[in-house]
């Protein structure tokens, strides 16, 4: 077997696997096209129904403001959520000893609680604490997340522990090492990180759902599922709302992508 | 190059971080004092004990929770400009809350018993109507004194929204079981719709089994996993599923057995196609080959979304269950009714906003029912004259005159208040059924496990 | 030297508080919002009735939970999507994360961004297609049969097996790219060299993999292994969207059970939230095991 045909069974193989995932996407596409008829008949070729559908979707739904709403919730949830888990997540690890590991072990548990079960006393809380129809509210459930923490934490465990002697050395105080060293240096966990959240977030569903009652607080998943929900569903209009739904996440992803493309060499030396 | 991109990046992030910080702080000071009025009746309904009573009258706006933009929402919307006419200071606000989520966030909202969060009024599934009213008894008002005239009301409709002889909703949407067929497919057969009428499902069978040899299209289609063909079989000859006593009937059930049977050969011989799921049940009779459609009338919508058809299809009555005594070719399936919340803000407002509107308005009817094929179940509407006006969707049919003459024949119907359980139930037995499986021990199955949902 | 010592001891002692301060933050938000809302489902699993109407009930909720056919039916469709699912999914994701870390590889932004989107589609959009690829009359049967490989058409979604392995195939394709992307991420912390070095030294890819790339990605990997067995045991959308559960209940989930039993129908929260603990317990057994087995520091 030469190099050269091990090479062509790769690029096959990838090529194979990115079509299999992209499929459902240009379908989505051409789906956005059609009718909602040929939709369901499963047509898997363009139409010329895609200026309908957008008309039909502006009409039907403010489309602009949920867009808004979704933006605004994911980008201040992502930046919070990464501050304050990456902090803790590197001080689970760098500053790890007994009580910390087992307190880690006891955190990581609190995402197997289903959430079915907490939605009812989250609900009184967030009530009493008069925060339901907030942007408060929507975002203090997401903020601290033992799956983010995890993240950070066995990332962490490749950091140079050289580097923080080093650095103690110079002078620089633990605040300061993790900003100035840990961040630059986990750059692509950073990006995975932001990315991973940022979906969540995106699509995060059920909470805002039960706590968000307004109008104008809505998101564009709660639109999705509202234009699911009439005795008729426009298919085409669906399928093109879907299609706006899943641009973010995708942006994000392509642009922070480039981040895992260096080692950790160039950042640290 | 990338520096600059990161350091582009963060400070958008920074910026929006910030004007959602600003936005964020005048939306919440424009809807707090709405909250905490919503907050103080909510006190004084607690305080009271019963309905409550309005310790101030709101500022002349309700807020309405309803799931369908082109059908319930547009009524409320055509509602409230009628209202508007007599009261300019009325308005709605109506949130679209699909059924799925309206299920999830009252679940929540019912059980933390804090109630502040409810709209004054919202648009409620009948099947679901009894289950929410008779569980939690704080939910809706009491409507029956409310000077809404209920008795204007087919009668059926009105008691799915009635617990021991109280009103608690306003009747909306009809579900009056129509059987849709595509003249040209059933003509290529040497059928008309006549044949296809006033019959029983044996003959249907027959009906079916031929047009199936001749053209390859199914007579009907059904959604597999659901037993909504086989509830709308056993309220048309006047059966249940439960006991006098409340208890589920499912064993030594006549009549449910029947409709299984029905139903098993109707899927054995191929008469009856099935989808997987809503979605592939539409796509069969839009698109596919299926040449009739059997199902509440609210369907029409999605018949009439194959605009290439118009013109090809009838509406007639369904099949009645043969050998069984009071079967009828009439029954229902789906429809909603309005309810007003214990935390409504103005009831009064409400009940009057009712009482000119869905149940008192003519002129909202002739709107609502060219503009969305909504049918009414408020029986002064169906002699205007809209209702007669041929459908050329239907070869010129007057359907809505048909359809509101079928509403007047449908069997009254016990749903329970375990009706979601007890219809899961049933779907499971019916899919098993459909597998091979034995119909009595099947039926006993299920009659095991909606005695266990109900905790017996 | 005595002196130096408590100096370090008091540096360490500092050090330790500094650490108990950048983790306070993260810690509180968990304990508030999670573990306390917690503790009051569980106090409401020895509940029963509804609304704020309950009494106390002892442990019938649980005891109840061993009589519910259906339950225990959803426990065990978990645990084989878990033991069929998990493995397969994490083993290709580490495939494609090695493959699409090599920086020779054209256009590895493009192939990365295609693998990772499927987790980031819409969830209707995905369901519906699937639904549609795997229907009576859809592609899947129509290569199939063409292939000669089925007769005439199945229906997936209608046998209890196959409507299951619809769900595995569904739930591979979903989170495939999204395990890939910590892998990737974590491959960042190992220099190329390494790999380079091992080239030279004439070792296979497949001997590079093992040998290489597991083990320093170890912490990674028992991240993602806590985080598919937790998904897979709480699954939900899945069972919802393409199957319903169906049929008859055949590839239900726990998750989906416990939604259905807390708000379609009549609802007792006292019996939902008494499964809810069931699914904790398990996945809490398994996390730990794993952690046990794999959070060595060496």
């Amino acid at each position: 077997m030469t190099k050269k045909s091990t090479k062509t069974i790769t690029y096959i193989f990838i090529t194979i696997a990115a079509l299999i995932s992209v499929f459902p996407l240009i379908w989505m596409i051409i789906a956005a096209t059609n009718r909602s008829v040929d939709v369901i008949a499963g047509k898997l070729t363009f139409g010329t129904k895609l200026l309908e559908n957008f008309q039909n979707l502006l009409q039907a739904q403010p489309v602009g403001r949920f867009f808004w709403n979704s933006c605004k919730y994911s980008v201040i949830t992502t930046v919070l959520a990464l501050a304050v888990c990456s902090l803790a997540g590197y001080a689970f690890e760098i500053f790890h000893d007994k009580a910390k590991d087992i307190l880690f072990t006891i955190i990581l548990t609190a995402m197997m609680i289903p959430f079915v079960a907490l939605m009812v006393p989250l609900f009184q809380m967030f009530s009493k604490a008069k925060l339901l129809n907030s942007t408060v509210g929507f975002i203090l459930p997401s903020i601290s997340t033992p799956f983010l923490i995890m993240m950070f934490r066995q990332s962490a465990r490749s950091f140079p522990k050289e580097i923080i002697e080093a650095a103690r050395i110079d002078g620089l105080n633990e605040l300061q090492i993790f900003t100035r060293m840990f961040i630059p240096t986990m750059k692509s966990t950073y990006a995975a990180a932001t990315t991973i959240t940022f979906m969540n977030a995106w699509n995060n569903y059920l909470w805002p759902k039960v706590i968000m009652s307004d109008n104008n607080a809505q998101t564009m998943p709660m639109m999705i599922s509202n234009i699911t929900s009439g005795y008729v569903t426009d298919y085409g209009m669906l399928m093109l709302a879907v299609f706006i739904t899943t641009i973010p996440t995708a942006i994000v992803f392509f642009a922070l992508q480039k981040s895992f493309a260096e080692g950790i060499t160039g950042a640290v030396k | 190059m990338k520096q600059k991109i990161l350091s582009v990046l963060l400070s958008a992030v920074v910026v929006a971080a910030m004007l959602a910080g600003c936005t964020s702080k005048t939306e919440k000071a424009a809807t707090e004092p709405a909250s905490e009025s919503s907050e103080t009746t909510e006190e004084a309904a607690a305080e009271s004990g019963e309905v409550s009573e309005t310790t101030e009258s709101g500022d002349g706006t309700l807020t309405v929770w309803a799931w369908d933009k082109s059908f319930n929402i547009y009524a409320m919307e055509e509602a409230e400009k009628i209202y508007q006419k007599e009261h300019p200071d009325f308005s709605l606000n109506i949130v679209e809350v699909s059924w799925d989520d309206m299920q999830t966030t009252l679940g929540t909202i019912l059980s933390s018993g804090d109630y502040s969060q409810l709209p004054d009024i919202l648009l409620m599934q009948d099947f679901a109507f009894r289950k929410y009213a008779s569980t939690y008894t704080d939910f809706f008002t009491d409507l029956t004194d409310s000077g809404i005239a209920f008795d204007e009301f087919a009668e059926g409709k009105l008691g799915m929204s009635m617990v021991d002889g109280k009103n608690y909703g306003v009747p909306f949407d009809n579900g009056a079981e129509v059987a849709v067929y595509r003249t040209d497919i059933l003509e290529q057969a040497g059928y008309t719709i006549d044949d296809l009428t006033d019959i029983d499902w044996d003959r249907f069978i027959e009906i079916g089994k031929d047009v199936l040899d001749k053209t390859g299209y199914s007579l009907v289609s059904s959604q597999a996993g659901s037993s909504d063909i086989i509830m709308q079989m056993l309220q048309s000859a006047g059966g249940s599923i439960w006991n006098g006593d409340g208890t589920p009937g499912y064993v030594e059930n006549e009549t449910l057995k029947k409709c299984m049977e029905v139903y098993k050969e109707l899927f054995d011989t191929g008469v009856m196609e099935t989808g997987n799921n809503w979605d592939e049940y539409i796509a069969t009779f839009t698109s596919g080959k299926t040449a009739g459609v059997i199902n509440g009338c609210w369907i029409l919508a999605s018949i009439e979304s194959a605009e290439e058809q118009s013109g090809l299809w009838a509406v007639t009555n369904m099949p009645s269950l043969p050998g069984v005594e009071g079967a009828t070719n009439y029954s229902n399936q789906g429809g909603s009714s309005w309810g007003i919340t214990t935390n409504c803000s103005d009831v009064e407002l409400a009940e009057d906003f009712f009482a000119s509107t869905f149940a008192g308005s003519v002129e909202l009817y002739d709107t609502i029912l060219p503009g969305a094929g909504a049918l009414a179940t408020w029986i002064p509407a169906a002699d205007s004259d809209v209702y007669s006006e041929p459908q050329e969707f239907y070869g010129g049919e007057a359907v809505f005159e048909l359809i509101t003459d079928f509403a007047s024949k449908v069997p009254e119907f016990d749903m329970g208040v375990y009706y979601t359980e007890a219809n899961t139930a049933l779907a499971t037995a019916v899919t098993n059924v459909c597998a091979g499986g034995d119909i009595d021990s099947e039926l006993q199955t299920a009659e095991d496990t909606v005695n266990f949902d109900m905790g017996n | 030297m005595a002196g130096n010592n408590s100096k370090k001891m008091s540096l360490n002692k500092k050090q330790n508080l500094i650490g108990w301060f950048f983790l306070a933050p993260g810690v509180i938000f968990i304990a508030c919002l999670s573990f306390y809302p917690a503790i009051k489902a569980l106090i409401t699993s020895f509940k029963t009735g509804v609304g704020v109407n309950m009494t106390w009930t002892g442990l019938s909720n649980y005891i109840r939970i061993f009589e519910d056919k259906i339950f225990i039916q959803s426990i065990r469709n978990c645990f084989f999507y878990l033991i069929i699912q998990v493995p397969i999914m994490l083993i290709l994701a580490l495939i494609l994360a090695s493959i699409l870390n090599n920086p020779r590889l054209k256009f590895r932004g493009i192939y990365r961004t295609a693998i990772f989107l499927p987790c980031a589609t819409s969830l209707v959009a995905y369901a519906i297609i699937f639904r549609t690829l795997f229907a009576n009359d859809g592609y899947v049967n129509l290569v199939l049969v063409k292939l000669g490989i089925l007769d005439s058409a199945y229906n997936f979604l209608t046998h209890p097996f196959s409507a299951k392995i619809v769900i595995i195939i569904a739930l591979i394709w979903r989170w495939t790219g999204y395990n890939m992307v910590f892998y990737l991420a974590g491959l960042q912390n190992i220099e190329y060299s390494i790999y380079e070095a091992a080239k030279i030294d004439g070792a296979s890819p497949f001997q590079i993999f093992r040998k290489i790339t597991v083990p320093l990605l170890k912490p990674i990997i028992l991240m993602t292994a806590i985080m598919s067995t937790n998904g897979t045991l709480q699954l939900f959308d899945e069972s919802v969207n393409l199957t319903k559960g169906g049929p008859a209940n055949a590839s239900v989930t726990m998750s989906h059970y416990i939604f259905k039993k807390a708000f379609e129908g009549v609802t007792n929260f006292g019996y939902t939230s008494a499964m809810s603990f069931v699914i904790f317990i398990m996945v809490a057994i398994l996390a730990i095991i794993q952690m046990k087995a794999g959070d060595k520091r060496d």
